[in-house]
């Protein structure tokens, strides 16, 4: 057959087109933009492994719920809390994997104030620590250390008070909250240190004077499971508040009174109790008494308070009819913020409710036998206040920079310190002063009870990073017999006492409510009353560096990087405000950042309702710079007997 | 290469004044079209204003804004090559162009509004057809119904394209497509079917059937994007030429040909008004109630009275100025008429879709607002001014007025 | 194998929800959610639970202090439509590349590697319960370790929804096998909202089951029980015979997430429109 060019072309042409037609109808192409589907889209794909379920704790609060942890080969992917505890617990995996979790002892480089830090071994790093501690003990500068522990106390906390103890320094301190405030309270009236713990689970009747009891406050896996219990047996509770808080919604009643005026509406209470014949055999009850016939009438209660008599009756009478009342101080969530003033006026209506020494108990933290020596300051804030100075600070996974009202005075103190220690797992707003900075572990990562995952870096607890430094201290090590962390925690527990006597502190009940009065009927530019609340998941704002925290959050409360702070829309109109309008808050010590207002009726009248947990300087990429920390302009004064300021209200202006 | 450049040049400076400056703003709106859909296309649609509650927006609105007047080619053809209403020959070209260009625009935002553009093919590969005959999801009928009318477009713009002046000497082109125009009364029936399918999925079934939602769910939405797209459409297909003729200081068709396509819109647009007016009659009376929902509460929000309201003044100018002979008559009405029958239409369908998605879900939520970012709006105005572009480059060089060029070749 | 006869379904106790946000975040770990810096833009977040805070504060009535705060705890309904035996859902028949459907369990499921991002699922669902991946999914860094590997990462662009967990069920099943049972209804699983929520307000069981504590029958007649946005439940004892009649006309949600309340405001909140 002969082949012409002709053909020859034709067949190739043919060829071409077979070959493309045929491409064109196959599978090719659509497995060739299938191929390029997955290629474009980058996707990251979980490892497989054996599955198993390992034991474990959380110990974010002193409940520590027993968790299950899903492993997947070595990998901890999910935290089955079984219907206990809260949100905290599902969290710990955002800690334990968190990117900028501190893995190293890390030391300063730069100047204070900025994040600047390099990684150092662990024995140069205790070495260097303990032996600038051993310096001060041999040239007496023992009152320069200074230990910080969180606001509710362990093992290490105890460490920590530990080594400032018998190095004999007199400042141990831990981060205002209930258990530091209601201790002050049971120190100063009941002659026993110990946070007061009501028997939430077999009272009949509740009244809550602040307390946002499912909210985050106290531990809040002992008070779902309480809720439950209520709602079971259908237990009275009484919530006084004066925001629409999810706790009052929760309530049988809420009582909504005028912000702060808590203290003053319990001592109305107490004048019906009072009225209907009940006593207390408390020391001073006579003068107390006198206070209440004298002072605090149910009138003038009624007038400081915006309740109305009925109300204040019908709370007291409803604790009258109760066989098993309990009258709860501690206004607050996570974070409280109260007086021992307002803690005594309460205990005084559970002493006269018979309450007291039963379904009021107090709980101390037994620890073993430790040197007494006399504090200089009696809370955290009366330190910072004061001119005292100090040299060697322990932080013990504490952030009083960012939670106390002095935090920027605190800062000043720190920066001329020469050895600051934060032990914690994520470097927050304390972190930019310190000198050195110590990773910890999470609970799932210690055998309490089994270890759900051993830490991928070589790492300790703060509790053996605390105990390795006492024992390099020649002067203290005998002091410190343990050999691990966990041989510490075997050695401290809680332990409840009923303690039925009480001895009422009149006069510093007075001068508070003396000086409260001044503040809720203050007139002039301050004319705005502020009061904090909370977000649950957010709490006191160390979760805010966790980012699924910030998929539970509402517009209403942060959106970018800003506040949104609460208003009573009729409030709002008379200062010429409307929702989403950029606000500044003024107090006499400063003024905030700007934010935004949402307004709802939720909000009691010419109060302005402030998130807080927002506003960190440094609490990792996800939790800095969001919102405004309104803690600089809170109220500072300090409480005589708790040594902390009581910040709870705070008069502002708007502009 | 020097040659290409000075053709170019001369050609640039043989255009007045005012097109040049058109061209540039039209020029500009195609380099940010570019531009931004880089941007969607490589980043993703989290640099739109839409979001989980509002899944749909201003390009979707263009959608079916698109189709909707797009739809005025299959009605012209309908009539033209079914009904032998020859009258309407001058104008069938541009119609053609006009609704190739508006499907092609509909498939080129549904790209960028899809959010994995790549698997767009999964619509052909894994349609959702159902257990029935009918397909079950009224969007894999569109995209059908869709594709395959714009097939039939493409076919028809064919020998438009082939008519071109340097095209037409090749015997063999001119010939084919002579025949293929013969057989155009073949392709304008397929399309008519077709549309009338899509131009009530797309315009209407789509949300029609939408049973878990109060102001979408109608029975008879359907046919009611059919009746709103053969009285909208060919009020564009009327005024693209007039705005062409006004640019082009000449007239390109004859009036003839626009007082006949005008009349017929003009009954159609009764029909849609008196349909519309029953639609919402429905709502307020049958369909809201089902829901326990009050079409007053419904209409407030920020795109409710006013844009209904909008809608029916717009159908009633219409109406009016198509309908009666004299208005009609007048340039400047048969103008105003023209465009308050697009608005219309246009307004029927931010209806849809802007109020649509505007009305809250749940009682506790407030109407939700949509602004679109600057990517949304340049990607939607960038289409439109290449659909111009497009237009302007076929009035220039292919004889889509053919009355014009003979009249220029006697 | 025998036939599904399960049919799951939830009932939340809102008088027991304090809002503490458990289950939001038991969701997000489970299912592998996107972890981003800023997730404040309510309206583009992926959360497949949303815990809404419903208050009454907007009523024109209300007044200080008498308003009220609650929670909802906001999950797929997972709709059946009018004929639970034969469920259409208002997104499952309008996907048209059918990458969502609804199971012999009722669950409607979601295949996100099937979905071309149209969205019309989501303009469908009453509920807002369906998500888009506006952005694309990020975890930063050693977030990856905790990922589960039961549940695929979606990508960019496509929509993602609860589905009770269902890849839970899965793995229960796996190991039923594995020891031998091979009667599907007689794996039973938790999803991990219900597994974590603490005062156990959220309650996941078998409607059908008598035994279960959300058996459907026992539920309606439950003064408290309320479903979201879907008050033609009110005429099903009120007034049958209107109920007949528009059941005729269209479907309804009907959804398989009864929500429980004693609050009146509540209730004629969730309920829909009609009463509020």
């Amino acid at each position: 057959m002969k082949l012409e060019r002709k053909d020859f072309l034709t067949m190739i042409g043919g060829a071409v087109v077979g070959t493309g037609v045929g491409t064109l109808i196959s599978p090719g192409p659509w497995m060739g933009l299938q191929w390029l589907v997955e290629w474009t889209q980058d996707q990251y794909r979980p490892p497989k492994g054996e599955e198993k379920y390992l034991a474990s704790i959380c110990d974010q609060c002193p409940n520590k719920c027993t968790v299950q942890v899903r492993m997947i080969g070595d990998r901890a992917v999910k935290i089955e809390t079984s219907n206990q505890g809260c949100a905290a617990g599902q969290l710990l995996l955002q800690v334990l994997y968190h990117p900028e979790r501190v893995k190293t002892p890390l030391k300063r480089t730069g100047k204070k104030g900025k994040i600047d830090f390099e990684p150092v071994s662990w024995e140069n790093a205790i070495a260097d620590i303990s032996k600038k501690i051993n310096d001060a003990i041999n040239n007496k500068k023992q009152d320069q250390i200074v230990a910080i522990n969180p606001a509710f106390p362990d093992a290490t906390a105890m460490l920590n008070e530990r080594i400032a103890l018998f190095a004999g320094s007199p400042h141990v301190y831990q981060e205002s909250g209930y258990w530091a405030l209601s201790s002050a309270c049971s120190l100063a009236t009941q002659k026993t240190e110990g946070a007061i713990d009501y028997d939430f689970e077999n009272a009949d009747c509740v009244v809550s004077f602040g307390a946002r009891l499912f909210e985050g406050w106290g531990n809040p896996g002992r008070m779902h499971n309480v809720l439950n219990i209520w709602k079971q047996k259908g237990v009275k509770f009484i919530q006084v508040d004066s925001i629409a808080t999810r706790t009052a919604s929760l309530a049988d009643q809420w009582v909504a009174i005028k912000p702060g005026s808590e203290p003053i509406f319990a001592m109305g209470v107490a004048h019906y109790l009072l009225k209907y014949g009940r006593r207390s055999g408390a020391t001073n009850f006579g003068r107390f008494t006198e206070l209440l016939i004298n002072k605090f009438t149910p009138e003038k209660v009624s007038e400081l308070t915006g309740a109305s008599l009925e109300t204040i009756e019908s709370v007291a009478k409803a604790l009258l009819q109760a066989r098993r009342p309990v009258a709860v101080a501690g206004k607050g969530g996570k974070v409280v913020s109260s007086s021992v003033a307002e803690f005594a006026i309460i205990q005084t209506i559970n002493s006269m409710i018979g309450s007291l020494g039963n379904a009021v108990k107090l709980v101390t933290f037994a620890t073993p036998a430790k040197p007494v020596i006399a504090k200089k300051s009696r809370g955290l804030d009366e330190y910072i206040a004061s001119d005292m100075t100090c040299d060697i600070v322990l932080l013990n996974n504490a952030n009083p920079v960012y939670s106390s009202v002095y935090g920027e005075r605190l800062s000043e103190k720190l920066k001329k310190a020469s050895t600051v220690v934060l032990f914690t797992s994520l470097l927050n707003d304390s972190a930019q002063y310190a000198d050195y900075i110590f990773p910890t572990l999470t609970s799932l990562e210690i055998p309490f009870t089994g270890q759900a995952e051993s830490a991928k870096f070589e790492a300790k607890h703060a509790g053996d990073s605390l105990l390795a430094i006492a024992k390099n201290i020649p002067n203290i090590a005998a002091q410190f017999p343990w050999n691990s962390y966990l041989d510490v925690v075997k050695a401290v527990n809680f332990q409840a006492k009923n303690v039925a006597n009480l001895d009422i502190p009149v006069d510093i009940i007075t001068a508070k409510l003396e000086e409260l009065e001044k503040m809720l009927q203050a007139s002039g530019s301050y004319s705005i009353s502020m009061v904090p609340f909370e977000i649950p998941v957010v709490g006191e704002g160390n979760s805010l560096a966790l980012p699924y925290v910030l998929k539970a959050l509402p517009n209403t409360i942060l959106k970018g990087d800003t506040s949104w702070v609460w208003m009573n829309p009729v409030t709002a109109s008379k200062e010429g405000i409307s929702e989403g309008s950029k606000i500044d808050i003024e107090s006499s010590r400063g003024e905030l950042d700007t934010v935004r207002v949402h307004l709802t009726k939720r909000v009691a009248y010419d109060t302005v309702a402030m998130p807080i947990g927002f506003g960190h300087e440094e609490l990792t990429e996800y939790g800095s710079e969001k919102g405004v920390n309104p803690k600089p302009i809170m109220s500072d004064a300090l409480d005589p007997l708790s040594g902390y300021a009581d910040w709870w209200l705070t008069r502002v202006k708007l502009s | 290469m020097s040659k290409v450049i000075d053709f170019l040049k001369n050609e640039w400076n043989s255009y007045p004044r005012n097109i040049q400056i058109s061209l540039y703003v039209l020029f500009a709106l195609v380099a940010l079209f570019v531009i931004f859909a880089i941007q969607i296309l490589f980043w993703g649609l989290g640099y739109t204003d839409m979001n989980n509650r509002f899944a749909m927006g201003i390009w979707i609105i263009g959608d079916l804004g698109f189709v909707a007047l797009g739809g005025g080619a299959f009605f012209t053809g309908f009539m033209l090559y079914i009904f032998r209403v020859d009258k309407l020959q001058p104008l069938i070209n541009s119609t053609v162009l006009i609704g190739f260009m508006c499907y092609l625009f509909t498939f080129i935002l549904l790209v960028f509004d899809i959010g994995q553009p790549l698997r767009a093919w999964f619509g052909y590969a894994y349609p959702n057809w159902g257990p029935h005959t009918m397909p079950q999801s009224m969007l894999t009928e569109v995209v059908w119904c869709l594709t395959f009318y714009f097939i039939v477009l493409c076919i028809e713009l064919f020998p438009i394209i082939l008519s071109n002046k340097y095209l037409d000497r090749y015997p063999a082109v001119h010939y084919f497509a002579h025949y293929l125009h013969k057989l155009m009364w073949i392709f304008a029936a397929i399309g008519t079917f077709l549309s009338f399918f899509h131009q009530g999925s797309l315009g209407g079934g789509m949300w029609g059937v939408l049973y878990a939602k109060p102001y979408w769910f109608r029975h008879h939405y359907f046919y009611l994007a059919i009746v709103a797209a053969i009285a909208g459409g060919p009020c564009l297909m009327m005024l693209a030429p007039k705005i062409a003729s006004w640019v082009a200081k000449k007239e390109l068709v004859p009036k003839d040909a626009y007082m006949t396509l005008a009349q017929i819109a003009g009954v159609t647009f009764i029909a849609y008004f008196l349909f519309r007016v029953y639609d919402l009659y429905t709502l307020a009376k049958h369909f809201a109630p089902l829901f326990d929902r009050n079409l007053v509460d419904m209409m407030g929000g920020y795109y409710g009275w006013w844009v209904v309201g909008l809608e029916l003044l717009a159908s009633l100018v219409a109406i009016v100025i198509l309908n009666v002979k004299k208005f009609r008559e007048n340039e400047q009405y048969f103008i105003a008429g023209l465009i308050s029958g697009v608005l219309a239409i246009v307004m029927l369908k931010v209806d849809v879709l802007l109020h649509g998605f505007s009305i809250p879900n749940f009682p506790w939520q407030d109407f939700f607002g949509y602004n679109p970012t600057i990517q949304e709006w340049f990607i939607f105005l960038g289409s439109l001014a290449c659909m111009t572009l497009i237009y302007m480059w076929f009035v220039k060089y292919i004889p889509l007025f053919p009355e014009k060029h003979h009249e220029e070749a006697h | 194998m025998a036939k599904m006869t399960r049919r799951w379904g939830m009932v939340i106790d809102l008088d027991k929800c304090t809002g503490c946000g458990a289950c939001n975040i038991a969701c997000a770990q489970e299912n592998n959610l996107p972890i981003f810096k800023d997730d404040s833009d309510v309206p583009k977040r992926v959360t497949f639970l949303d815990l809404i805070e419903v208050t009454n504060d907007k009523d024109p009535k209300a007044q200080y202090p008498d308003v009220k705060v609650a929670y909802i705890p906001k999950m797929c309904q997972q709709c059946s439509g009018n004929d639970p035996n034969n469920p259409h859902p208002p997104c499952v028949s309008v996907c048209p590349v059918v990458a969502t459907d609804v199971g012999e369990d009722g669950v409607v499921s979601q295949i996100w590697s099937r979905c071309i991002g149209c969205r019309y699922c989501q303009v469908a669902c009453p509920y807002e319960a369906r998500v888009f991946h506006w952005w694309k999914p990020r975890y930063e860094g050693s977030f990856k370790e905790s990922l589960n590997p039961d549940v695929s990462i979606a990508s960019r662009g496509t929509m993602v929804k609860c589905t009770f967990c269902s890849h839970i069920w899965k793995r229960e099943r796996d190991k039923a096998i594995a020891q031998g049972i091979t009667d599907i209804n007689a794996v039973t699983y938790t999803p991990a909202c219900a597994s974590a929520c603490p005062t156990n307000a959220i309650l996941f069981g078998d409607l059908n089951d008598p035994s279960s504590p959300v058996y459907e029958p026992k539920i309606q007649k439950d003064p408290r029980a309320v479903r979201l946005v879907h008050s033609i439940d009110e005429l099903r004892t009120k007034d049958p015979s209107e109920y007949e009649k528009r059941t005729k006309i269209k479907e309804y949600p009907n959804p398989k997430v009864y929500y429980l309340t004693s609050q009146q405001w509540l209730r004629d909140k969730i309920s829909g429109f009609k009463n509020s």
